[in-house]
């Protein structure tokens, strides 16, 4: 079964296919499935895998998740109570910078994509919040459970939160940036996170 | 009349001792008589990993509620919690179950949101996080490795 896996042959993509469509359910489960294949079908394209290419392809990645993730939700979130405190301009400003944050930190993991196959486990749908549980299965037979927290705007489920082995990502965050702006000030975190993101921008070319 | 006097005050300090040995146990035992002072929040936690009642509830690592029950409701880990009444938490926060130490006792840490909602009495925290099974991690580690 392994050997399977490992080959990169076309029938191991007609097999993720296969099983990413199984037991699928409900609306915000299929809304993220539609996400998850878009950017899978880039990952997998042929024509992008070239090292050249590689800049538009982390592009047309960033535009498909841009659709499916509520930025600002999660950087309202992530900086939960020192949110409050900033001016519009600073929102304008955090936002971007937040998922850049998290373009440059999980880019080059999901480059690396190799015929993980992903599992739709269901969805729990409460009001206009829901869950949708994810199960993504390595070539090594490695599970990982992820839960995806969404939110419905307009029709639309939006993903304002991830937890991936029940570690949620915006807790992660919130507890970092807390204890960076008490020990320091939210200019310092600013400025902290532009140097990584730019940091992690030239890596990325190099 | 002497010993009326005498009498008196020997039941009397038996009164009192059984008044002091009451606060005591309900102060040890961390029951909170009456519900005095605070209010119930609810969590779904898919794996409680050892939290029991009693449990401590901490924000930033100060105590502000206890684990008054916890009950499996659809096959998850249904927490009701006891909360001193001066604090108030919002709606976004975060509520995870933490281990103090690496194999200490678990409790419930919860994050602070920044919502304008605040949780009423009886609602509940959305946002939850299961206890991090250690031995689990360790063994994927471990079965990541192979080959």
């Amino acid at each position: 079964m392994n050997h399977v896996f490992y080959s990169h042959s076309i029938l191991t993509v007609v097999l993720i296919w296969a099983l990413a469509g199984t037991s699928v359910a409900g609306e915000p489960s299929d809304q993220i499935k539609q996400t998850t294949d878009k950017i899978i079908s880039i990952l997998v394209d042929p024509d992008l895998k070239d090292p050249s290419r590689s800049e538009e392809r982390s592009k047309l990645v960033r535009k498909a998740a841009d659709e499916r993730f509520d930025w600002q939700e999660m950087a309202r979130r992530a900086l939960a109570r020192h949110w409050k405190p900033r001016t519009d301009e600073e929102r304008r400003e955090f936002v971007p910078l937040f998922a850049d944050l998290l373009e440059r930190t999980y880019m080059k993991k999901i480059q690396n994509y190799s015929g993980e196959a992903v599992d739709y486990l269901g969805d729990r749908v409460e009001g206009k919040y829901g869950i949708v549980k994810v199960k993504v299965s390595t070539a090594k037979n490695l599970e990982i459970p992820v839960l995806y927290r969404v939110r419905e705007k307009g029709g639309v489920w939006l993903i304002y939160d991830v937890s991936i082995e029940g570690v949620s990502l915006v807790n992660n965050y919130r507890t970092q940036f807390n204890s960076i702006i008490l020990k320091s000030s939210y200019e310092e975190l600013v400025q902290k996170l532009k140097k990584k993101v730019s940091k992690k921008r030239d890596l990325g070319a190099g | 009349m002497k010993k009326f006097d005498l009498e008196l005050m020997v039941g009397l300090f038996l009164i009192a001792g059984i008044v002091a040995l009451g606060y005591l146990s309900i102060k040890l035992g961390k029951m909170e008589v009456l519900g005095g002072g605070g209010y119930e929040v609810k969590a779904l936690f898919s794996d409680s990993g050892g939290l029991r009642a009693g449990s401590s509830v901490e924000i930033a690592g100060v105590e502000v509620g206890r684990v008054k029950s916890i009950v499996l409701e659809d096959y998850q880990a249904q927490t009701v919690m006891f909360i001193t009444s001066d604090v108030s938490i919002q709606e976004d926060a975060i509520a995870s179950i933490k281990t103090k130490g690496l194999i200490g006792e678990k409790y419930v840490e919860i994050s602070p949101g920044g919502a304008d909602e605040i949780i009423q009495p009886g609602g509940r925290i959305r946002e939850t996080q299961p206890a991090v099974d250690l031995e689990e991690l360790i063994s994927q580690f471990v079965f990541g490795k192979v080959d």
